[in-house]
């Protein structure tokens, strides 16, 4: 009977609207909002800080006393800044638009990627290796991660160079010594960045609108 | 502000040490720098080096002596450092102390179905924890000169490596490695071979474990030949390993010779064994050299029957207590009805199941015959 059809609509409608995940009948597409997203890329950032507390501590203890003391902190000497620092004026960073904030995220990791692959090449122990390219997969993770926020965003990707921005042996410590001060540097500067892009994500997180779900009903013989 | 040189050199840079000898480094600070040789010290591994073993060379030049060098803390080498007064670092050396590598040794090879070559080997003694050794496994066929490479290192444990090729049959090969660290290289000796001498093979496949009709104390096992190696011409020889289920210990059975089929006997009944085979391609295209066992093939469990008709141990048996409640309810009866079997009862079955089970405990151990 036709009152009885429209009833089983009506019902079937509200258990769609209440109960998505549990009907397989239903074609139903969630679109990721970017909040989302934010929220990932802010949580692979705590994640790469735990992970990296151990890397550095095998690293530092491989280098060797000063390098593995706690409060080791050796000059950064007169060589081209090829580490791009976290450290920015408070000011300054309050003041950055959302895609300057991601952008500055996106390039800092994209560059120190590369030079922590370099460094994957050279060490010598196997479980140092191991851990680097653990690490480096990790890394990799969340450049990626920062690329699919700025694109939900519809920003875009900050262009730059795939590999090292200038022919290795140009940049390359001259000695074991400044080397091992150069991994010091890069390990500290990683862990600078890391601290940084979660109150960055953070602050995202409060700009950004939660994510938005629509949802497409099919109708069915109705 | 960041100054443009760096504040003072060290020499040696770098340098490369034998255990037990001696250095003496100078730190010379910068022009662009206000420090005089009095303002510096120096530090290896974090610790200050006494002052009594420094020397102002010149008005900005320290010198520091080091004596009887023990081999390197660790194999970034040790951190010989330049501080100014206030701690600050101005310049540093890494001191590599260690001994020349010592022969690899122990070199064992294998190839799988003729189809590769596996090498394992182990590092001299000495030499090796203080500096960084590489190691390189090195082929050439006997009577052609030309020196091969390995490329795939650490398969089978730190020290190996494996070639993927197909190596030549029938033709003797020459096998060494060499270590090498900054202090030298130490070549092992040549092992000489021939594929066909050192091959192993897969696991015999589809091991099936199956009863023996209703036999207690046997279980047939069969499985096929290793399918790599049957264009070949070989012999194959087999082992069985088993044990049972919550036993560590395995026994083996070691004249299977080169049947596909086997009977185990002697087994206990009612229990879960646990069997593996592996197989030995010996004569290879009619070499009569042993080859290399294969690994063992995946467990396959199969159980041993039980008989319904021997009393069981109390444990398990179900018909025992549907058997032992239908007598309780007869003798039960015979009691009200039968007077004079009053001996008749429960106790008395219960004392004859007790007999029964300790005569069945001795005929029931693995491998003897009442």
């Amino acid at each position: 009977s036709p009152t009885g059809d429209s009833w089983g609509i009506f019902t079937f409608l509200c258990a769609a609207l209440c109960n998505l995940p549990a009907l397989p009948a239903l074609n139903c597409s969630e679109e990721l909002g970017a909040g989302q997203s934010i929220q990932q890329t802010y949580d692979l950032t705590r994640y790469l800080e735990h992970q990296l507390r151990t890397l550095a501590g095998t690293y530092l203890n491989y280098l060797g006393p000063p390098f593995n003391e706690p409060d080791f902190n050796p000059p950064r000497l007169a060589r081209a800044e090829r580490v791009p620092s976290a450290t920015v004026d408070l000011d300054l960073w309050r003041g950055l638009t959302d895609n300057a904030r991601l952008a500055a995220n996106y390039r800092a990791y994209s560059r120190l990627l590369c030079y922590l692959r370099v460094l994957d090449g050279q060490v010598g122990t196997a479980e140092l290796r191991h851990r680097l390219a653990h690490f480096c997969a990790s890394l990799q993770g969340l450049v990626l991660s920062i690329g699919g926020v700025m694109s939900s965003l519809g920003y875009p990707l900050p262009a730059g160079p795939a590999g090292p921005p200038a022919p290795p042996g140009m940049h390359a410590a001259p000695n074991d010594f400044l080397k091992k001060m150069d991994d010091f540097w890069l390990l500290k500067e990683l862990q600078t960045w890391l601290w940084r892009s979660a109150k960055d994500f953070n602050r995202l997180k409060k700009k950004v609108p939660p994510a938005v779900v629509t949802l497409r009903l099919e109708a069915r013989g109705f | 502000v960041s100054p443009a040189a760096d504040p003072a050199v060290i020499s040696p840079q770098d340098p490369t040490l034998l255990i037990g000898s001696s250095l003496v480094a100078t730190c010379t600070v910068s022009a662009d720098f206000p420090l005089k040789a009095e303002d510096l010290y120096w530090t290896l591994n974090g610790r200050r080096l006494p002052a009594a073993s420094y020397t102002a060379l010149g008005p900005s030049t320290l010198s520091v002596a080091l004596a009887r060098l023990n081999g390197s803390r660790q194999q970034s080498g040790d951190n010989l450092v330049c501080h100014s007064r206030d701690g600050g670092i101005l310049a540093g050396s890494c001191l590599y102390v260690g001994l020349p590598p010592e022969k690899p040794v122990n070199i064992s090879c294998w190839s799988k179905n003729m189809k590769d070559l596996t090498c394992k080997w182990a590092p001299g003694t000495e030499g090796e924890t203080f500096l960084h050794t590489n190691y390189t496994l090195k082929y050439k066929r006997r009577w052609y000169g030309q020196d091969n490479t390995c490329q795939e290192y650490h398969t089978a444990g730190t020290y190996s490596c494996h070639i993927p090729e197909d190596l030549a049959l029938f033709t003797p090969y020459e096998i060494w490695v060499e270590a090498s660290n900054r202090l030298g290289v130490a070549v092992s000796d040549v092992v000489m071979l021939d594929i066909l001498d050192v091959v192993t093979t897969d696991p015999p496949s589809d091991v099936h474990v199956s009863r023996v009709g209703d036999l207690e104390d046997q279980l047939s096992v069969r499985w096929s030949s290793p399918p790599a190696l049957k264009d070949f011409l070989f012999q194959a020889k087999y082992q069985i390993q088993y044990r049972v289920e919550d036993s560590s210990e395995w026994k083996v059975v070691d004249d299977v010779g080169n049947q596909t089929s086997c009977r185990l006997a002697g087994l206990r009944p009612g229990t879960v064994y646990f069997v593996q085979v592996r197989c030995n391609p010996f004569s290879i295209y009619g070499s009569k050299k042993a080859g290399i066992w294969s690994d063992w093939s995946n467990p396959t469990a199969a159980s041993t029957p039980r008989s319904e008709r021997v009393a069981c141990d109390p444990k398990g048996g179900e018909q025992n207590t549907t058997l032992r409640r239908e007598l309780k309810q007869f003798f039960g009866w015979v009691k009200k009805h039968a007077y004079g079997c009053s001996n008749l009862g429960i106790k008395l079955y219960d004392q004859w199941r007790v007999w029964l089970q300790k005569s069945h405990k001795t005929r029931n151990q693995v491998g003897k015959e009442p």
